[in-house]
């Protein structure tokens, strides 16, 4: 009978096949059924089972082949160990983290209809600053500037003094209204306790990125005896850092208080203020013109700017550099210094341009841009008062009035 | 005047003072000989094994009024007259080294990075931070900036203000505080003048050599017993030589000098890719 036949050949009957050379399925051959499992394997697994996200080791800036397997599983066991997955956080002995806060940041993004909620940066946040806050999410490539890389523990725009960590306050203040001129949106719609729970997880993500520095500091550059010690860990790596989070929420004299405002009621004041303020940007002391220029369209003589995140992908020859691409996931992206007369102001202005003082007080954390404010062991390169005239200057430029 | 008999007390009291000077008497030149078993100076010179490159003219384009008028040239390689190869960190990699007492003592309450002619002088600095201050200053009529980035530590982008005739200006220093050691020494930058380079070692230690222009280098009072050193250089980073992989090596400290002797180094280890 043909059916029979046809089976048979189906089948692979080595006689059938061997007889008609042609249109043989040798299903007879186990080979073939494991072929058929695997292709099902591939088409369909991806269907049904959750593959939960992990934090990525950061060998940013590390050569090829320079990390062993060993170190690396080491790094990534000590990290997991202290600060848990992106979908169940840990949270370390003495770190300060509110481990509520972060569950309702960390996970999926799910909720539920009693309205509690669960996974906030990865609904708002990782698209652009990644899973594993490296601000390398899958749009970052083509932004301008970059999103920002929580791993280093430095953010540009805080009320903090120089080299001092942001406040609490300050994330959520960049949260609130957004970087202006960024691809950073405002995310003022957030409940008070969602943008408490950001923060939180961005401060989480950058204690973790900086103890994995320390890590790869101790493991790989110094090739400290392994297994580690997880207390070492904590001693050396973990609490230096949540110390320094801790510090200027707990001591004033680390945050900025301006000085008084000179006056700027009547439109003589502000003339006034706005002419010293010139005079001032373009003094040796405070050093405006260099990278500003002249005009305050941000081309001053000194063009070639990169900030903290940039300057390791720089070699001294292009071939170095070249060389160092390889090494970073995105490309090297050069720093612009503000144009003034564009009114865009990244950090903000704040209330009489108490955000801008800040930033020329202490200059701009992460970037070549530094402070007037008192150095460590001096006083202050310019007065207070000579700050605010600045401010009133800057905003001249834009045709802003404080 | 009727001499006064001395009384058992103050004969007693007066032998056992001669007993204790004598004890201390002898005790001394003892103790000192013991501290003296206890610690041993490293010492030996680098010398660079071929042509030296003729170092670079660099670009000065930022307050050419001022700075235009120095000659200012690459240091990233420094070689001495007489070949000797300078400003290479020796240090001592081992952690927890005991320290010599008397160290804490010589060494001096600052290091100072200044800044002048337009450069950072001097090139190649290194910083016991527990005990020693960073002081930064600037003595040009310019306004000159100093920063750096320390792995784990407070980063600095300080500005200093230029220096008037005549007068003393609180703001052209700075006093600066490391928190914590560094395991290879940190870059630092001027971000008005890119030419401008040094580098800064903090350790938790004072054993840190770097050598001089005629390559010798001595690191004095290291503890007695196995020591690893580490070598580093700008340009290479850990000076890898077939005797020092990784720039590394091991020695036992004996008491009184220990000489390296000549290290040569194949200039064929600078050349840049």
């Amino acid at each position: 009978m043909r059916w029979v036949a046809a089976i048979r050949m189906a089948w692979g009957d080595p006689a059938a096949c061997s007889a008609r050379r042609t249109g043989c399925w040798p299903l007879h051959r186990p080979a073939y059924w494991a072929g058929l499992v695997a292709i099902a394997f591939v088409l369909f697994s991806g269907c049904v089972a959750y593959q939960p996200p992990q934090f990525e080791l950061n060998l940013e800036g590390r050569p090829k082949g320079s990390v062993s397997r060993e170190q690396a599983d080491a790094v990534a066991q000590m990290l997991q160990r202290l600060f848990g997955t992106p979908d169940e956080p840990r949270v370390p002995e003495g770190s300060g983290l509110d481990l509520e806060l972060l569950a309702m940041a960390a996970g999926p993004p799910t909720g539920d209809p009693q309205g509690s909620v669960r996974g906030l940066f990865r609904r708002h946040c990782a698209t652009c600053h990644g899973i594993s806050g490296d601000g390398a999410g899958p749009t970052a490539l083509v932004l301008d500037p970059y999103p920002r890389d929580f791993r280093r523990g430095i953010f540009k725009y805080t009320s903090t003094k120089a080299g001092i960590k942001p406040l609490k306050s300050d994330l959520r203040r960049t949260l609130i209204r957004g970087v202006p001129g960024t691809a950073m949106p405002s995310f003022a719609q957030l409940a008070p306790r969602e943008l408490d729970a950001l923060v939180e997880y961005v401060k989480y993500l950058s204690i973790r990125g900086e103890t994995e520095l320390y890590l790869f500091e101790q493991v790989v550059d110094e090739e400290i005896r392994l297994p580690l010690d997880k207390q070492m860990v904590l001693d050396e790596g973990v609490l230096p850092v949540a110390r320094a989070w801790e510090a200027p929420e707990e001591h004033p004299q680390l945050r900025i208080v301006p000085g008084a405002r000179p006056p700027i009621d009547t439109p003589a004041q502000l003339a006034a203020s706005i002419a010293k303020g010139r005079a001032l940007y373009a003094s040796k002391e405070a050093q405006c013109v260099k990278c500003h220029g002249p005009n305050g369209d941000g081309k001053g003589e000194e063009q070639e700017l990169y900030d903290d995140w940039n300057k390791p992908k720089r070699g001294v020859t292009p071939e170095q550099t070249a060389e160092l691409a390889r090494r970073f996931k995105l490309p090297l992206q050069r720093l612009r210094p503000r144009d003034f007369r564009q009114g865009t102001f990244r950090g903000g202005i704040g209330p009489e341009g108490r955000d801008l003082y800040n930033r020329i007080y202490a200059g701009i954390k992460g970037t070549p841009m530094p402070g007037v404010g008192p150095n460590p062991g001096a006083e202050a390169v310019i007065s207070p008062e000579d700050i605010w005239h600045i401010v009133d200057y800057v905003l001249s430029l834009s045709r802003r009035n404080p | 005047m009727k001499r006064k008999k001395l009384t058992r007390r103050e004969l007693l009291a007066a032998s056992a003072g001669m007993t204790a000077g004598l004890a201390i008497g002898f005790a001394v030149p003892h103790v000192v000989i013991a501290e003296n078993d206890r610690w041993g100076d490293l010492v030996g010179r680098l010398v660079y094994d071929g042509t030296p490159p003729e170092r670079k003219k660099l670009k000065v384009d930022k307050d050419v009024d001022c700075c235009g008028k120095f000659d200012i040239r690459d240091e990233s390689l420094m070689v001495g007259p007489d070949q000797g190869l300078a400003n290479v960190y020796v240090y001592v990699r081992t952690r927890k080294v005991p320290i010599a007492p008397e160290l804490a003592e010589s060494a001096p309450k600052q290091v100072v990075l200044d800044n002048r002619d337009c450069i950072f002088k001097p090139h190649c600095m290194a910083i016991w931070y527990p005990r020693q201050e960073y002081a930064i200053i600037n003595s040009d009529p310019i306004a000159q900036n100093v920063a750096f980035s320390p792995l784990g530590d407070t980063p600095a982008n300080i500005i200093l203000a230029p220096v008037k005739e005549g007068q003393d200006d609180p703001n052209t220093r700075a006093v600066w505080r490391f928190n914590r050691a560094q395991i290879v020494p940190v870059p630092i930058a001027c971000n008005y003048h890119p030419w401008e380079s040094a580098f800064v070692l903090p350790r938790d230690n004072p054993y840190v050599a770097i050598s001089g222009l005629d390559g010798t280098f001595r690191m004095a009072r290291l503890p007695v017993g196995k020591l690893e050193f580490q070598v580093w250089q700008e340009r290479v980073g850990y000076l890898d030589l077939p005797q020092w992989p990784k720039g590394r090596f091991e020695l036992a400290i004996q008491p009184g000098v220990n000489d390296l002797g000549t290290i040569r180094v194949p200039a064929a280890r600078f050349e840049r890719k």
